[in-house]
């Protein structure tokens, strides 16, 4: 599918809940309201035409102006397309559903995020921390401003 | 009979064989740095620059330089690439395993100081000499089969200076 029928059919299905991002890739960008979030994730797997079987990258970004986001990239083996479908997050207690129950991939992706930003996913099986060493305490390391032991900040030039 | 040539030695011309006498921090030291087995252990791309050196182009062996694949039979470390905190305690513990007289050659930019990931890294260990003794520093990113010959060099060079009353009193002191 083209980037304007990807578009069209996530908009025929929810509407106004979605705004697309005007930005020139090959691929669509889309936002979600975070209430439509786990259902959009649900439609883009299992509709036919869309067929996004693979999500290959879910992330968290912490923006300069202190806001939170959830980027999730998906494909299609069989259609052969791409997009990305991002969610706007509270910055004082980013939380949103989890989607490891559509595809399975997003565990590990959701707890690396979990771990690095701080973004709580409700109804996680499993949100053990993944990556930092075992003892760790210091906080959420990929936040703006975050300090810790042994840090050193690059000197201004 | 060239090695025992170069050796400080006097030999005896007794009939029915020969008798050496030198010193047993000649022997000893001559072994060591002759037959330095370096453990089978990588953790980033200096790791690929090892294995290069370690095959038939570079060929280690000419150093009398094998891998073994344990701590355990294992003279020298190279730590060869980023170490993270994580790993940090696992290279630490792996030192630790390893039976005296042991070695380490911390390679490339980040085993020395961190290297790349100096600054604005909330992961990476800014140097292996903080939880390990260091023998020789190789720079380079990652530091071509040349450089690291040249560090195991050094690190003969270095073995062949030692004497047995230093590690007893290093001993002493640990």
């Amino acid at each position: 599918m083209t980037k304007e029928e990807i578009i069209n059919r996530f908009i025929g299905k929810f509407g106004s809940d979605i705004e697309v991002m005007e930005i020139d890739q090959p691929e669509p960008y889309l936002y979600i309201s975070k209430q439509e979030y786990h259902e959009l994730c649900e439609f883009a797997k299992s509709d036919p035409e869309l067929d996004f079987d693979l999500l290959f990258q879910l992330g968290g970004v912490h923006y300069p102006d202190d806001r939170f986001e959830v980027v999730l990239c998906l494909a299609s083996h069989e259609k052969i397309h791409k997009a990305a479908v991002k969610v706007k997050l509270d910055k004082d207690n980013p939380e949103i559903e989890t989607v490891s129950d559509v595809w399975r991939a997003a565990n590990w992706f959701e707890r690396e995020a979990l771990e690095l930003f701080g973004i709580k996913f409700t109804n996680h099986p499993d949100p053990r921390p993944l990556l930092l060493y075992e003892d760790w305490d210091y906080g959420y390391p990929m936040r703006k401003g975050w300090t810790g032991p042994d840090f050193i900040p690059m000197p201004e030039k | 009979m060239g090695l025992i040539e170069k050796a400080p030695a006097y030999i005896e011309r007794l009939p029915g064989g020969g008798i050496v006498t030198t010193t047993m921090d000649w022997v000893l030291n001559q072994s060591r740095a002759s037959s330095l087995w370096y453990m089978l252990f990588g953790l980033a791309c200096c790791a690929i620059e090892m294995m290069a050196t370690g095959a038939s182009r570079y060929d280690f062996d000419r150093f009398g330089m094998i891998f073994r694949a344990s701590p355990r039979q294992a003279d020298l470390m190279f730590v060869a690439g980023t170490v993270t905190h994580k790993m940090a305690r696992r290279v630490k513990l792996l030192h630790e395993q390893m039976a005296e007289p042991r070695y380490v050659i911390a390679m490339g930019g980040c085993a020395c100081n961190g290297g790349p990931f100096y600054y604005d890294c909330y992961s990476v260990l800014k140097g292996i000499d903080q939880i390990i003794p260091v023998d020789v520093y190789i720079p380079g990113c990652p530091p071509r089969p040349e450089s690291l010959m040249e560090g195991c060099l050094k690190l003969q060079q270095k073995i062949k200076k030692e004497k047995l009353s230093d590690w007893a009193s290093d001993r002493k002191k640990a």
